[in-house]
């Protein structure tokens, strides 16, 4: 069974057409890069993936079942591009509420959440507001509240927003942990190094649509880098 | 805890973070003070219509119009709660973080509903309560028939909230808030008028013959408090009614929130 599948998937706004007819898969433990411009349709891909939209036309699966039936999204951990947090809230508070969500519960929950808070290096943070957070600090709380629970696949919107060089360096390394331990992640993003470096499968979407995608060595033509690929793909 | 409780428990959080609390809690404690003045007399002579009344002759209407009126008070402040706590998660973006967890729509939207809720409860077991209490004390008015007419208020603040709450899917905040002052003015316009007249016809009439009977329902569950005044209508019916609108307002909410698209 795959992990995620899109097929022939449109999706319109309006009159703006966000996606057309895009077609994606990911087996189980594999890593997906979804490249491409401003605009070009890598979240509204994320928000049909995770149920929150329904598409045009097309169909959307996720572990073989439709996103929208709440068991589909059993296992995936999820990082938007930006984070919402209650205003007062605390750290550990909001990780607990997450890991309840989740489906952990008493002592399992504690452990869960003083192990990611560990992982992303914010535990002495636990009791700090939320609100009072960095940009850097808030987005290591998104990632500790997409790795509860162990996830078996990993959603993560433009993942290294607002991360310092060693907060990217430090994401890349949780990526390829979780990835290690068998988790599928799906990393949406126009950090092409960064895709490039966590990623074995990309896909570059262009004006919501499907402009290329497969392995690095398909996508990219030898003597090429990924961002000259990339240009050549959106800018032909 | 379930999903649902962690969500509640957040949403009454949520909810308790907001400058509103500050205002409801000084309006409810207003209207205590209010209250306690008013069954305050003990003694004296009151005259309505030129005849010489003793005053527990008029505690009884007192009585009913002051538990009405705070009752209807809670069932606006649900609604007035309810037109943005869903909204707003919304917008924050907090729905869409925990709609990505195994949870269902409908368990979200009722658990910002049960949130508003519990909130609104609070206020209405303590400002009607007190005055049920103060009213039973000073006034020798039986609790039973407060006891229902609060659960009546309980049963509209449920049922205004929840359309609220699904109307906030579709309104910006503020037009929310203003149909829901109107909504609710309009049902007590026209079930006061139907109390009071019995006949008619006309919208405010179809308004008190099949919208959520909010003023008639604690009336007539107040009714023992007077009972040299026949007040029109059938206790039963009328609560049947307000059952169905009870559960017509969470079913719309839930109904609403699937429609909507998350995170845009």
């Amino acid at each position: 069974m795959l992990a995620l599948e899109m097929v022939g998937v449109t999706k319109q706004y309006g009159r703006r057409k966000a996606l057309s007819e895009v077609s994606l898969r990911l087996e189980p433990g594999g890593a997906l890069g979804l490249l491409g411009p401003n605009g070009a349709g890598k979240t509204t891909a994320l928000r049909l993936l995770l149920g929150f939209c329904r598409p045009d036309a097309g169909g959307v699966q996720l572990g073989g079942l439709d996103p929208q039936d709440p068991s589909a999204r059993a296992g995936v951990g999820y990082l938007p591009e930006r984070l919402a947090v209650p205003g007062r809230a605390r750290v550990a508070s909001f990780l607990r509420l997450h890991a309840g969500l989740a489906g952990l519960t008493g002592a399992c929950a504690e452990r869960a959440v003083t192990d990611v808070m560990t992982r992303v290096g914010i535990r002495e943070r636990a009791d700090d507001p939320l609100a009072g957070l960095s940009k850097g600090l808030r987005q290591r709380v998104g990632f500790a509240q997409a790795f509860l629970g162990e996830p078996k696949l990993l959603l993560l919107d433009e993942p290294t927003t607002g991360l310092d060089p060693l907060g990217v360096r430090d994401a890349r390394e949780w990526i390829s942990r979780a990835r290690e331990r068998g988790c599928t992640v799906l990393v949406s993003s126009h950090l092409l190094s960064e895709v490039e470096r966590t990623c074995d499968q990309i896909a570059i979407l262009h004006e919501g649509q499907l402009a290329a995608s497969g392995s690095l060595d398909e996508v990219v033509n030898e003597g090429e880098s990924l961002e000259d690929a990339f240009v050549r793909w959106v800018r032909p | 805890m379930s999903a649902f409780g962690l969500l509640t428990r957040e949403a009454v959080q949520d909810a308790m973070r907001r400058r509103i609390v500050f205002a409801i809690a000084a309006v409810s404690v207003l209207s205590l003070m209010v209250v306690d003045g008013c069954t305050r007399c003990s003694t004296g002579e009151i005259v309505v219509n030129g005849q010489p009344q003793q005053l527990d002759q008029v505690a009884g209407a007192a009585g009913l119009l002051t538990f009405v009126t705070l009752g209807m008070w809670i069932i606006l402040l649900a609604g007035v709660l309810a037109a943005d706590h869903l909204q707003q998660s919304l917008e924050d973006g907090t729905a869409s973080l925990c709609l990505a967890r195994p949870l269902s729509r409908a368990s979200f939207a009722l658990s910002r509903l049960a949130g508003v809720l519990i909130l609104t409860g609070i206020t209405g077991a303590v400002l009607l309560g007190a005055t049920g209490f103060f009213l039973a004390t000073r006034g020798a008015l039986a609790l039973a028939p407060a006891a229902l007419a609060a659960g009546t208020c309980a049963l509209g603040a449920v049922g205004i909230a929840g359309l609220s709450m699904a109307l906030s899917l579709t309104l910006p905040r503020l037009s929310c808030i203003l149909v829901v002052f109107g909504a609710v003015g309009s049902v007590a316009l026209a079930n006061g008028l139907g109390l009071a007249t019995h006949s008619g016809g006309g919208l405010l009439a179809a308004i008190d013959h099949f919208g959520p009977p909010l003023l008639s329902a604690m009336t007539l569950a107040l009714a023992p408090w007077v009972p040299q005044v026949q007040i029109p209508g059938a206790l039963p019916a009328v609560l049947a009614r307000l059952v169905i609108w009870s559960l017509i307002g969470p079913a719309a909410l839930v109904l609403a929130f699937r429609r909507v698209e998350l995170g845009r």
